[in-house]
């Protein structure tokens, strides 16, 4: 069974990267624009064994988003990651208050997201 | 004969002849055989029934769904003054490209593609054919069959076809 | 792995414009609403899009000017700073520039430095307080490569106590560690596991010390713990194995940074804050006056020049997700139907024909719906081509003295993208023209008893097979004497002509005709106007004017809906199907015989409701064969254009559909009365009627063909 990442991020050029980069790299993907649907994509049933969220983002921004993950029973443990272009730590530091597992800095390649997914993903 | 070559040359520029002979797809209308230049037809396909257009003459039959594209279709017949006569299972369309526009042109039957030579292409004679002689290019030899070539640009541009030669006639 | 994500490109380039288009917009909202923290948040997080998106694409430039204008909109969105005129001004600017920098990261040419610099200190300058510039740090300096050199690392970790919490497992780290070298667990520590009642299993109590072989650097073993230093009590000893002296770091002096953290003086997060704030060589040798600013544009510039080549650009839409989905579905129920056929094909006997003939025409059904949807997905919304005019009126009032309210209505009509690319110029030249010519100064306007402020309105609809598009204004109207003079000096008209007001307000068209008394930066230079009506009638549509001294002028844009999809009613005259635009249907009736007068002269009428309404047998205008030639037992459809109304007689309707209008023109010509082609049902042609010109034919009598 391949691992579902769960990639949460408004702007779509992003999440097409991040998802075109995991599914490069054979795991499932599911898309959502914001902390809201990822919500409802959770609720309706996906299950995912990793979350890479935006934190900026419309609706439902990614520290939100973070906490609500927090408070599902089923996703208490499940590594998520946040995808960040700020370069100050307050970012990171209010990400892992609300239960963020690590962070990947903006700009990245696509070996450099693998390389911290693979650090919180077991294969 | 010095006319008769510059005439010829003439011709083979309109057609866009450079080397010394062409092919042409020739079909039948009644008891004659007609050729276009191979390069302008698209293909051929059996006749089917065409939408007609209002307010049109009669020699165009309407227009055909060609793989989603809206194509006009002339009955040749009609539009040479010839008798009409009922389809048969050898009517077929030719549908051409002339100056970009995709035109069909119903026909008795096609026959074979033919190779004639720049120096068996004659002047179409002022009299003799059934048809309006400005619409040919000349008249072929090949063998012993006698084609006439239709002059496509003349064809596209006469007779209702288009928007500029409206506003022009 | 080797992921390009290059080809990504075209979608950030896409995806900018429409970043770009909502912070104008948004900017533009803002000078009425400048307390709107929604607003301010969605024109942040615009730029903060364009920003980390074009990071990823290494466009630097790009991604240090947004950076920029972000600082002043996350400053006026947290309120150190409040919106003013100046504020909006510079961003709209800012904003100027950074498109300017996004077209020139996709074209490959070498920006204006000396503007983006201009602006980009303009926008620090603009921050309060005086936060001191970071920029952002795009590459990473290489590590110097020690590959050969061996150590020996004792790792003594004990991590957070939350670490399940936030998805971290220990074993993860342990394994991450062996990617790296030979590990071993030296020992476990158990000592801060409380007793059972108070243990509480989803903590993490437990320490490691871990022994690591490796030939990796100190930093890399430090990253495996990034996400959790900061609250892990974690020490490293490196032991090189190859005898070199102990030391926590590889050789050479250390840097700086590195001594002050070890000795405590400062944090390495102080430390990390300080690098990030390093200025580039470029700033620094400005700021040091070794070169001038020019000086380095020039070199930077010769540093861009050597950029890859001018890249082709491949047109790209982007399409309503709710298109997307019924494609979709649509796909769904094809691959059904196929897999029925397949299913019958397999065991097919005679007496499943009809079953097979239905599902052939399912499939069908399924193939021209898809195609119709496929087409579909040109369409877009004419909203996109009218985004740009706030900004140009907002522009045209300040350098014209005029106050100006813009109103756009219709923005929801959709045509054909290439239409609405087209159309962009033309519209832009009209409303140049409305804020110039049209509207009147504020003092002429109070003068004459009008509101100070003048209004241009903007609109689009379909009406009659043709989508209109009105560039109104409530202005002085056209000068009818002017322009006759103007006209008869060119030479355009003689003296003696006699023109109605249309034909003169179609003077205005032609090359070289102006009736401005001043040349302004705006328009009145004499080009322009024929321009417009080129680019209209090259679209295949038509431009017409109607104004009222002192009230206004409207300019009414005409265009074909080419490609694009209407709602129709098929009905059918004898063996001929046509469609009706369902919008120019008001409705449909089997009138009464007494309701029906012939008057000599003017044709037949049928009374609707009290008022008399032309009557005309669609056989008879486009010389059909009907089933029905009594009125009182066909159906009547009442239909109306351009305000006028019409009774066109058909024998049947046949139903409602989408359908996708193709051209006649391409492989033939106009037809009057019929606005293009569709492709029916059962794939023939069926035509579209056009009203106006059925009006037109009935009243100049058929229009027959030589």
């Amino acid at each position: 069974m391949p691992k579902t990442v769960l990639v949460v991020d408004d702007s779509p050029t992003m999440r097409q990267m991040v998802a075109f980069t995991l599914s490069s790299a054979g795991y499932q993907v599911v898309e959502a624009g914001n902390g809201k649907e990822a919500v409802g994509k959770v609720n309706g049933g996906t299950k995912p064994d990793l979350v890479v969220t935006d934190l900026n983002m419309p609706e439902m921004d990614g520290i939100s988003l973070i906490k609500e993950i927090r408070k599902m029973p089923a996703l208490k443990f499940t590594p998520i990651l946040m995808l960040t272009t700020e370069a100050s730590d307050d970012k990171k530091k209010a990400g892992q208050a609300a239960g963020a597992t690590g962070w990947i800095v903006k700009p990245f390649n696509p070996e450099q997201m693998m390389a911290v997914i693979k650090k919180v993903l077991p294969a | 004969m010095a006319e008769q070559d510059s005439a010829n040359k003439e011709l083979n520029h309109q057609m866009g002849i450079s080397t010394d002979g062409s092919q042409f797809l020739t079909f039948q209308l009644g008891e004659e055989l007609y050729g276009v230049d191979i390069l302008r037809v698209q293909e051929i396909k059996g006749y089917t029934a065409v939408t007609r257009i209002p307010n049109t003459p009669p020699h165009i039959k309407g227009v055909l769904n060609l793989r989603g594209t809206i194509v006009p279709i002339v009955e040749l017949r009609t539009k040479f003054g010839m008798p009409t006569i009922e389809y048969t299972m050898f009517t077929v369309i030719v549908v051409v490209v002339v100056k970009e526009k995709i035109m069909g042109l119903v026909v008795d039957a096609v026959s074979d593609v033919l190779d004639i030579d720049k120096k068996d292409i004659q002047p179409a004679p002022q009299f003799g054919a059934q048809v309006d002689v400005s619409f040919l290019n000349g008249i072929g030899k090949a063998g012993d069959k006698l084609v006439a070539l239709l002059d496509m640009d003349r064809l596209l541009t006469d007779g209702d076809m288009t928007e500029s030669e409206r506003i022009a006639a | 792995m080797s992921t390009d994500l290059s080809h990504f490109k075209d979608a950030f380039f896409e995806e900018s414009q429409e970043h770009l288009t909502t912070i104008e917009e948004g900017l533009l909202q803002l000078e009425q609403r400048p307390g709107d923290i929604d607003l301010l948040n969605r024109i942040f997080r615009g730029a903060h899009s364009i920003k980390g998106n074009s990071g990823m694409f290494g466009f630097t430039a790009v991604s240090q000017f947004t950076h920029k204008m972000e600082s002043v909109l996350d400053q006026l969105r947290s309120s150190q700073m409040v919106v003013t005129v100046e504020v909006t001004d510079l961003l709209l600017q800012s904003l100027d520039c950074l498109k300017a920098l996004i077209d020139c990261a996709k074209s490959g040419e070498a920006p204006n430095d000396e503007l983006v610099s201009a602006l980009g200190a303009r926008l620090e300058a603009c921050q309060n307080g005086a936060t001191p510039t970071k920029t952002v740090a795009v590459t990473a300096a290489p590590v110097p490569s020690h590959a050969t050199q061996e150590h020996h690392y004792t790792i003594t970790w004990g991590p957070p106590q939350y670490l399940f919490q936030r998805g971290l497992d220990p074993a993860q780290f342990i394994k991450e560690l062996g990617e790296l070298g030979r590990v071993k667990i030296a020992s476990l520590d158990t000592s801060r596991l409380p007793g059972l009642k108070e243990l509480d299993p989803e903590q993490c109590y437990l320490g490691w010390t871990l022994e690591v072989e490796t030939v990796k650097e100190l930093k890399v073993i430090e990253a495996v713990f990034d996400f959790v230093r900061d609250d892990s009590t974690l020490t490293i000893v490196d032991r090189p194995t190859s005898g070199a002296p102990a030391s926590a770091m590889s050789d050479g002096p250390k840097p700086l940074g590195e001594i002050l953290v070890e000795s405590g003086i400062v944090s390495q997060s102080e430390l990390n804050q300080a690098l990030s704030q390093q200025k580039r060589v470029g700033e620094i040798l400005v700021e040091q006056k070794a070169a001038t600013l020019e000086q380095i544009s020039e070199a930077l510039k010769k540093q861009s020049d050597n950029a890859p080549a001018k890249k082709a650009e491949t047109p790209s839409i982007r399409v309503d997700t709710v298109k997307i989905d019924r494609l979709i579905n649509l796909v769904g129920e094809l691959v059904i139907t196929q897999s029925m056929l397949s299913d019958l094909g397999s065991r097919f006997e005679m007496s499943q024909l009809p079953v097979l003939l239905e599902r052939v025409a399912q499939l069908e059904r399924n193939t021209r719906e898809i195609q119709e949807r496929v087409m579909g997905i040109r369409m877009v919304p004419i909203g996109n081509a009218f985004s740009r005019f706030p900004r140009l009126v907002r522009d045209l009032s300040g350098k014209a003295g005029k106050k100006i309210h813009l109103i756009l209505s219709g923005e929801e009509t959709e045509l054909d993208k290439t239409v609405i690319e087209s159309i962009g110029d033309p519209l832009t030249h009209l409303v140049r023209n409305s804020a110039d010519h049209g509207l009147e100064t504020p003092a002429e306007r109070l003068a004459a008893g009008k509101p100070e402020q003048g209004i241009i309105r903007l609109n689009a609809f379909h009406e009659g097979g043709n989508i209109c598009i009105t560039v109104e204004d409530d202005g002085r109207g056209l000068n009818r004497e002017k322009i006759l003079a103007k006209g008869v000096k060119q030479g355009l008209i003689a003296e003696s002509d006699k023109l109605s007001d249309e034909q003169i307000w179609m003077l205005i068209f032609k090359p070289g005709f102006s009736t401005a008394d001043k040349v302004t930066d705006v328009s009145g230079r004499g080009v322009g106007m024929d321009v417009v009506k080129r680019n209209i009638e090259g679209l295949g549509g038509t431009v017409s004017i109607k104004t009222t001294a002192g009230k206004g002028t409207t300019f009414t844009l005409k265009l074909p809906l080419t490609l694009a999809i209407i709602e129709g009613m098929t009905v059918r005259v004898g063996k001929d199907t046509y469609i009706v635009p369902l919008l120019s249907i008001l409705e449909s009736i089997q009138p009464k015989r007494e309701m029906i007068k012939t008057i000599v002269g003017k044709g037949e009428l049928v009374n609707v409701r009290g008022i008399y309404l032309p009557l005309m047998r669609l056989y008879d205008v486009f010389r059909l064969e009907p089933e029905l030639s009594d009125p009182t037992k066909a159906i009547l459809l009442i239909l109306e254009t351009e305000g006028e109304r019409v009774a066109v007689m058909v024998d049947e309707i046949l139903g409602q559909q989408q359908v996708v209008i193709k051209s006649m023109e391409q492989n033939f010509r106009k037809i009057e009365g019929v606005a293009g082609a569709t492709i029916l049902g059962d794939g023939t042609v069926g035509f579209i009627l056009d009203v106006r010109g059925l009006l037109n034919i009935s009243r100049n009598g058929t229009a027959q063909a030589a």
